[in-house]
């Protein structure tokens, strides 16, 4: 029969007002652990996104290095639609071409530019939306969603020129099944992996589009355009011009010229010829990176100012939290004590030490919180994403919904990664330092009040009613 | 002859209310020899309850000078207090004071556990004591499973944990009827026969009383008035009525029927 028996004894002998008090004590808890947990989650989130960033950056850096004497022509419904590629103007423009009006220019263009002194290539493109459309709903920051129509897929046609293929990127390059289109090819399609899907074809199948049939011979896996899968279907430019009903149009021109020297005259040529053609070089697309680079800049700032201020009050919020929990088990023990006086006299009648006392109250009130801190873990197992997000400033990258606004159109900055919300979880120090802190709290708070009940005189004690 | 276990001399408590000062105890003159049943009588506030607060060490004196087993309490500190606390003395209270969070066997141990008595030493004695008071079997009940009387025993067994020299009891008898009240003195009779166990008791009630060997008047905190009460003469196994021989478990006299 040691204290620690009597300890729980006397916490069981009142088993609403103990199952209360533990209660508060573990809500109090659960705040405690589950602000860390979420200032822990949000610091990775940012460190990730720090990464991601890093990434992307040096990824687009050596595709523009790679094509510096590369001049993009594009008519207003090519901008944005391929890959890998930064788009036109990095703000203010829907992440795709989908909103617009498809323009096209005559192929006759093509010869026309390449007279231009310095040009060295020209790959024309013909880029056109599915007429179908698909609804698709996308998880925004905070739980919002967004619900957009897009087509269904693109046609883009392309002169399967063995030296264009072998120069240039101009085919995607993640082949998984069947093979890639070659030169002479003619009535064939090559089409991404979530196309097929859709179309429920396979390799040597017959696909029908617009009433025209080609035979399927490559499957690409698709990359992820920002938060959007794209669904693109390649094909010999005479074939989509056909199939699309633009016989003699395109809507890109990917002009490569000689040198990087004579990129800026060609440039300036085009530009003022066609007014129909967005022009991009190598410097624009430099520019447009740093532009990119600053806007990341910022927002990795914003982020790093807002986890700052979430830290800030965090700390005030774990600081209630503590001093809440120490005040609970102050004032029960302290109202304990009044409510045994005359226990306490008993015990020291039959020789019990003021030490006894003192030790038999602490034991009490830490045990209770310790009870308060095993449910505390419990509570914040299950509920540290909720608390978190409820305690916690929310870290807004992009500010309110101009997330939407800035897509990063290539696969290794995938926004939802990067902004995903930080989703705080207990790990094992987290729940060694909340067992920890209910022993240190429930010692404090029953500190003063079992100094007091050692203290009480026993023949006062005993008079007590 | 008699051995003195407790000694007091011109014992003195004074209560300082604000700035009024009350004067408890003015002047006890009393000895304790071993093996006597005390009753200590007298109106309410006479300071019967004060006496035996500074008797057990739960209050010191003001003034004046007391001896436990020849050491000289008063000068004690708190600590060695605990201990004679502890060891000498045995508490029994008219509301029993039992923890009812306890059950009869670890209520009876509770004030062997700052001893150096080990777990089935502490077990042993403590079914010994139950026995003794009559209550074998109900080790296992707690308090509220108990009637008051048998509350009472327990607190008696408890008082008698670590062999005091002196047993102090307050009104122990105060909370009970008739019937219990009887069976309870008589039980403390028996213990101060067989055990040798010194007794004081400090009761307002003259039957209780009677049922002592050594009856003390209190009066205004000082000792007014001493009687021999029945109890000596059932020492010596006689009927205290009508003196013939008796059986120390009989309750009433076999010859005139009075009650013991």
């Amino acid at each position: 029969m040691g204290a620690l028996t009597r300890a729980v004894r006397n916490v069981s002998r009142r088993k609403m007002r103990a199952l209360l008090v533990v209660i508060a004590l573990g809500f109090s808890m659960a705040i405690m652990i589950s602000i860390p947990a979420g200032i822990i989650a949000n610091q990775e989130s940012t460190q990730s996104m720090t990464e991601n960033f890093s990434n992307t950056m040096s990824n687009m850096q050596e595709e523009i290095n790679k094509t510096a004497t590369l001049i993009e022509c594009q008519t207003s419904s090519g901008r944005g639609m391929r890959s890998g590629m930064p788009s036109g103007a990095p703000s203010g423009m829907p992440p795709s071409g989908f909103t617009q009006e498809e323009v096209f220019v005559n192929e006759t263009v093509v010869e026309e530019i390449r007279s231009i002194e310095g040009v060295k290539d020209i790959v024309p493109f013909l880029e056109k939306s599915s007429n179908e459309t698909t609804s698709e709903t996308i998880n925004g920051p905070s739980g919002r969603t967004f619900t957009i129509n897009r087509p269904l897929y693109t046609i883009t046609g392309l002169p399967l020129n063995s030296s264009f293929i072998d120069n240039y990127s101009v085919l995607p390059t993640n082949i998984t099944t069947g093979r890639n289109l070659r030169e002479g090819d003619s009535g064939v399609i090559l089409m991404s992996s979530n196309l097929t899907e859709y179309f429920r074809v396979v390799i040597g199948d017959k696909v029908k589009i617009n009433g025209e049939s080609f035979t399927l011979v490559g499957v690409y896996d698709s990359p992820n355009q920002g938060r959007m899968e794209t669904r693109t279907a390649y094909m010999n430019l005479s074939d989509a011009q056909t199939v699309t009903g633009q016989t003699g149009n395109v809507s890109r021109l990917d002009v490569y010229a000689e040198n990087v020297s004579s990129v800026d005259g060609i440039a300036d040529v085009i530009e003022a010829a066609y007014s129909e053609l967005y022009v991009t070089t190598y410097k624009d697309r430099l520019t447009n990176l740093e532009n990119m680079q600053e806007m990341y800049t910022q927002t990795l700032t914003n982020a790093e100012s807002t986890l700052d201020q979430t830290q800030t009050v965090a700390t005030q919020e774990i600081g209630i939290a503590v001093v809440a929990t120490s005040l609970i088990v102050f004032f029960v023990m302290l109202y304990t004590v009044r409510e045994r006086t005359k226990e306490i006299g008993t015990f020291k009648a039959i020789g019990f030490s003021n030490w006894n006392v003192m030790s038999q109250f602490m034991l009490e009130g830490v045990l209770m919180s310790v009870m308060a801190g095993i449910i505390g873990i419990a509570i914040g197992y299950i509920a540290a994403p909720i608390f978190s997000s409820l305690l916690l400033p929310h870290i807004n990258l992009f500010g309110g919904s101009s997330r939407t606004r800035f897509q990063p159109t290539f696969g290794s900055a995938n926004p939802e990664s990067l902004t995903s919300g930080a989703a705080a979880t207990l790990n094992p120090q987290l729940i060694l330092l909340a067992f920890g802190a209910a022993l240190l709290l429930g010692a404090i708070g029953s500190l003063y009040p079992a100094w007091r009940a050692a203290k009480i005189k026993p023949a006062e004690a005993m008079r007590y009613e | 002859m008699s051995e003195s276990v407790l000694k007091t001399e011109k014992l003195t408590k004074i209560f300082t209310m604000g700035k009024r000062k009350i004067s408890a105890l003015s002047g006890v003159n009393l000895q304790v020899n071993k093996g006597e049943f005390i009753a200590i009588m007298g109106p309410s506030g006479s300071g019967k309850t004060t006496l035996l607060n500074v008797l057990g060490c739960l209050d010191t004196p003001t003034d004046g000078m007391m001896t436990l087993n020849g050491i000289d309490v008063t000068k004690l500190s708190e600590k060695k207090l605990y201990s004679i606390r502890r060891n000498e003395i045995g508490f029994i209270f008219q509301t029993f004071n039992l923890f009812p969070y306890l059950n009869a066997r670890e209520n009876v141990e509770l004030p062997m556990e700052c001893t150096k008595k080990s777990k089935s030493e502490r077990g042993k004695r403590s079914r010994e004591l139950l026995e003794m008071v009559g209550l074998s079997g109900r080790e296992e009940h707690r308090p509220h499973r108990l009637s008051a009387g048998e509350q009472q025993r327990v607190a008696i067994a408890r008082a008698l944990a670590n062999n005091p020299a002196i047993v102090l009891a307050d009104e122990p008898t105060g909370n009970l009827d008739t019937e219990n009240k009887h069976e309870i003195v008589r039980l403390l009779g028996r213990l101060n026969i067989n055990q040798g166990t010194t007794i004081i008791m400090v009761t307002h009630d003259s039957q209780i009383a009677s049922h002592t060997e050594r009856i003390l008047f209190l009066s205004d905190g000082k000792i007014t008035k001493e009687k021999q009460g029945l109890h000596l003469v059932k020492k010596k196994l006689m009927c205290p009525y009508c003196g013939s021989r008796i059986q120390l478990s009989d309750a009433r006299c076999p010859s005139c029927k009075k009650r013991l």
